[in-house]
């Protein structure tokens, strides 16, 4: 089961009670992904019968975005953003560092499955660059040194 | 009327024009890819860049996005916009492979066109390039993504225009793949436009690949034979084969695109079983021998019976010039017993079509541009596939659609749709022939009232009817509709589909000549001693086979003339190949009264790819070109009245007897067409009598049109075979549960034509009380042909 029973009549109401449906493609698929930890082909299926839409229109959406896995990840996935801003104020030695510790290279998985490596486009934090994301925290102005930390922060989050 | 200079050229276009096309006036082909003249403009391969020097904007900018505007100075080609160009070109080359020699594009490929109009001649990109893996998008497209260069066009027209919903757009930035969600058939009816639209080879033609090159290829300007809206087309032929067909563009008709029956029907022409020589009985002879054979046995039975002992037969698919040769020959041997269609219902149909007022008569062009249109008894997709798709673009504007039928009726748009019974329709036109007194039997009150009124205050409305449906009458009372409906500044106009590409030319001709159903009786009485079939298969055509096979086994002479193994051909005992469309000259005329002339494309003859059995040629030599013997049907009719075989001439004589089709003679295949010049006169009066009521719990049986497998000459081409279903029936939910029948499980269907096994297919947007069948050749289903009234049946578990 993708999504339990109660789930998928809760979404249902909501696609009609919206005016255009795929208003509501990104919610489907967040709490698919929110129950399984990524959207698998199955999963983009049960989103379009949810929605009346077609696969492929759920698909589109799906990979157009960067924040939806159609790929099974690490329980959390650390974006590290490589667009101009952060690229300036030295987001590559975060990357290689990154994969250092990881000792994965990006779009890896760490072998204990906790961690997935993936650069992203952006993360809407160009005045605090270099950021990365990791889960849903966001993390600003990041310094090299910092990342041994938090990285060890994020593991015991899961842990505890 | 903004007026600018382009390239030290004038000229005015009209208001929101972009610079792109002002452009295109004057003759200036700005290279360009994502702009379509159908699709509009979207600015993203940024190649038709151009140079403003002055007026309201300046500097480079993308001439397609650009409208333009009085006192521009524009420049597209200074060194500026050239280094500009030549840059996007090779950004858009980058990944791009160098498979051009084994590419099915390569020669007509847009690609290499404004690569080398762009200036970019060497690759200085050394890089890895983008590969991905292809999709198998079903029987007609091939699938190569490599080389696509992210115009987007494809989506647009399968998405925007077209209404499909399985393929897209995938990924983002660098990842984008324009493809379905998994492998599979593409299932728009439309889905072959991306052959045309896309600019490089990633969406080919599967069945033509590997075939021919453009160069290779004879074409010319063609109409399509597979429906009454008569799109334009350029078919292509080589070596004796009829390789592929593509849309052409006429803005009265289909614009720029055409459906796949008519891309994918064209295997007709080669088809293997395709009679090729003239036989006598099942024995092959000359022409002179088989001329002979006809002449004299015309003249013996002349003789002995009377001209009157002679029937004459064409169909909706001869051309105008056969239809009139045919009339004339008739006049000449004196018989009058001559009929242009071989089911009366479509005959009288067409008739009375043919005599609505040309002011309101809607092209298809109309149809795009209406804000309400009521589709009453009309299934565009079975049909006449290319109304759906300008009814698309009319929603696109925001027009009502609005679908009342008995049928479950598909479009691939936003309509309402009105399950209403077959009697229950013509009610409903006559309620709306007088909406001022609102006189709607009691079930259709709202529905009728409300359709009578937003006819009233639409700017554009349209009444769109299918004659087969609505019969003779039901038409009428839609041409009566229209006429109510329609005020001073707002007419209401109408259109009807018709049984195939040229029911108008014959319903024009037939005057008040008889329908079929007399010439039968005329046969079953003895009067009738030989009936000549001009493209015509009245065993397949005419509603009860069992008469018609009876009363042509009464014959002394069946003689056929056609380019396809019909069902009549095989009862013929004598028989002379006629050629192809493609394989000809003539003109049809379509469902709205527009003459449309074609060009011939090849010469008749077996195919080499047949004839060689895929291998070498056959090495002996020959003066003879192997199955060259079709001859168009009006030359032959030219050669037995001992007349030139000269189609001016022809067309001349047509024209100035009947001042209809004036302006026949100046036809020009590349052109629009031309309307005629006034319908047809106004008669019902060979009304056949229409009884058939039946008991109301009885259970009605409809046999309707299917986009594959019922028109004849699509049905011979081999790679529709995969597409076209197989025999089926179709019932309401209600009526399932009634007779205790399961979705998917067999099904005996007791009809007139004896008890049949199909395949049950439920449909809750039907009405009950009616079982649907599509008219499928080559199947058990055959025999029942649509355009009749519904006729009794049964049904049962299998």
């Amino acid at each position: 089961m993708l999504l339990s029973e109660k789930q998928i009549t809760q979404l249902k109401r909501r696609v009609r009670e919206t005016p255009h449906p795929r208003e509501m493609i990104l919610d489907v698929l967040h709490a698919i992904q929110d129950a399984n930890g990524w959207v698998s082909d199955e999963g983009v299926e049960l989103a379009a019968i949810i929605l009346g839409l077609s696969p492929l229109q759920v698909e589109e959406v799906a990979t157009f975005y960067d924040k939806i896995y159609r790929r099974p990840v690490g329980r959390k996935v650390i974006h590290i953003c490589d667009s101009i801003c952060c690229w300036s104020r030295g987001s590559e030695a975060l990357m290689q560092r990154l994969q250092q510790l990881l000792g994965i290279a990006a779009g890896e998985t760490t072998i204990d499955g906790m961690f997935t490596l993936l650069p992203t486009c952006c993360l809407g934090a160009c005045a605090d660059a270099p950021a990365l994301r990791i889960g849903k925290t966001l993390y600003g102005k990041v310094a090299i040194e910092q990342l041994e930390a938090i990285l060890d922060g994020e593991r015991t989050e899961v842990s505890s | 009327m903004p007026t600018l200079i382009i390239d030290n050229q004038t000229v005015t276009v009209p208001e929101g024009t972009n610079v792109l096309e002002a452009a295109k006036r004057l003759g200036i082909e700005i290279p360009h890819f994502c702009h379509h003249e159908a699709l509009g403009s979207v600015g993203a391969c940024r190649l038709c860049a151009v140079e403003f020097r002055e007026g309201p904007v300046k500097g480079i900018q993308m001439s397609c996005m650009v409208p333009a505007k009085d006192g521009m100075v524009v420049d597209t080609g200074s060194a500026e916009v050239l280094a500009y160009r030549a840059q996007v070109i090779e950004w858009l080359m980058t990944n791009h492979p160098h498979d051009c020699p084994v590419c099915d594009e390569g020669g007509e490929c847009q690609l290499q066109d404004m690569t080398v109009a762009g200036g970019h001649g060497i690759r200085r990109y050394t890089g890895p390039k983008r590969t991905y893996q292809n999709q198998n998008l079903g029987p007609f497209i091939a699938h190569e993504m490599n080389r696509c260069i992210q115009c987007y066009r494809c989506v647009r027209t399968y998405q925007d225009y077209c209404g499909g919903t399985d393929f897209g757009v995938l990924g983002s930035r660098q990842r984008l793949y324009f493809g379905r969600f998994s492998d599979g058939p593409l299932e728009s009816p439309f889905a072959g436009n991306l052959i045309d639209v896309c600019p490089t080879g990633v969406l080919t033609d599967k069945t033509y690949r590997f075939k021919s090159r453009i160069w290779d290829l004879q074409e010319a300007p063609s109409i399509c034979p597979h429906c009454s809206l008569g799109c334009a087309v350029t078919p292509g032929a080589r070596y004796r084969q009829l390789q592929r067909r593509r849309a052409r563009t006429n803005n009265r008709t289909n614009g720029h695109f055409i459906c796949d029956r008519g891309r994918f029907g064209y295997g007709y022409a080669n088809h293997p079983d395709r009679p090729r020589y003239p036989l006598l009985g099942h024995r092959r002879v000359t022409w002179q021998e088989a001329l002979a054979a006809l002449q004299n046995k015309l003249q013996e039975l002349g003789e002995l019976f009377g001209p009157g002992s002679i029937g004459l037969l064409t169909s909706s698919r001869a051309t105008l010039e056969t239809q009139f040769l045919t009339k004339r020959w008739a006049a000449a041997l004196g018989s009058d017993q001559l009929c242009f269609e071989a089911h009366p219902g479509r005959d009288l149909g067409a008739r009375v079509a043919a005599s609505q007022r040309l002011d309101r008569t809607a092209s298809l062009e109309d149809v795009r541009n209406c804000d309400l249109a009521v589709l009453i008894g009309a299934d565009p997709l079975s049909e006449a596939p290319m109304l759906a798709l300008a009814l698309r673009q009319a929603a696109r504007r925001g027009a009502r659609i609005v679908v009342v039928d008995p049928r479950p009726v598909e479009l691939p748009l936003a309509y309402e749709r009105h399950a209403v019974s077959v009697e229950k329709l013509g009610q409903l036109l006559r309620g709306l022939s007088r909406p001022q007194q609102s006189e709607f039997p009691s079930s259709m009150e709202e529905l009728g009232g409300s359709l009578a009124s937003a006819l009233l205050a639409a700017k554009s409305p349209l009444l769109i009817g299918g004659t087969d449906l609505l019969g003779p009458q039901g038409t009428e009372a839609m041409q009566q509709a229209a006429e109510a409906c329609s005020q001073p500044e707002t007419p209401c106009r109408t259109m009807f589909l018709l049984a195939g590409p040229n029911s108008f030319g014959g319903a024009l001709l037939s005057a008040e000549g008889p329908c079929f159903s007399s010439l039968l009786e005329g046969m079953e009485q003895g009067r009738i001693k030989a009936l000549l079939c001009f493209e015509a298969d009245p065993l397949a055509d005419y509603p009860d086979r069992k008469r018609s096979r009876a009363a042509l086994a009464r014959l002394d002479m069946l003689a056929v003339f056609d380019c396809a193994a019909t069902a009549t051909l095989q009862e013929a005992d004598l028989f002379f190949p006629t050629t192809a469309v493609e394989e000809s000259t003539g003109t049809l005329i379509n469902n709205e009264g527009r003459m449309q002339a074609f060009e011939q494309v090849f010469s008749a003859g077996t195919p080499l790819a047949e004839s060689a059995g895929g291998s070498h040629p056959p090495r002996f030599f020959s003066r003879d070109i192997p199955g060259s013997e079709p001859q168009s049907a009006w030359g032959i009719l030219g050669a037995l009245m001992g007349r030139s075989a000269d189609l001016l001439t022809l067309r001349s004589e047509i024209e100035k007897n009947d001042h209809r089709f004036a302006g026949l003679s100046q036809l020009e295949a590349r052109g629009e067409g031309r309307r005629i010049a006034a319908p047809r006169q106004y008669s019902l009066s060979h009304q056949p009598n229409i009884s058939g009521i039946m008991g109301s719990d009885q259970l009605q049986l409809l046999v309707t049109e299917t986009l594959y497998g019922s028109e004849l000459l699509s049905n011979l081409s081999s790679c529709l075979h995969e597409s076209t279903p197989s025999a089926f029936v179709m019932l309401h939910p209600q009526d399932a549960a009634r007779f205790k029948l399961e979705e998917g499980k067999k099904v005996l269907l007791g009809t007139p034509v004896g008890d049949l096994t199909l395949t049950l297919r439920i449909a809750g947007d039907m009405v009950p009380g009616m079982a649907i069948v599509p008219r499928l050749r080559g199947t058990v289903l055959e025999p029942l042909v649509p355009g009749t009234e519904p006729l009794p049946c049964r049904i049962e578990k299998a």
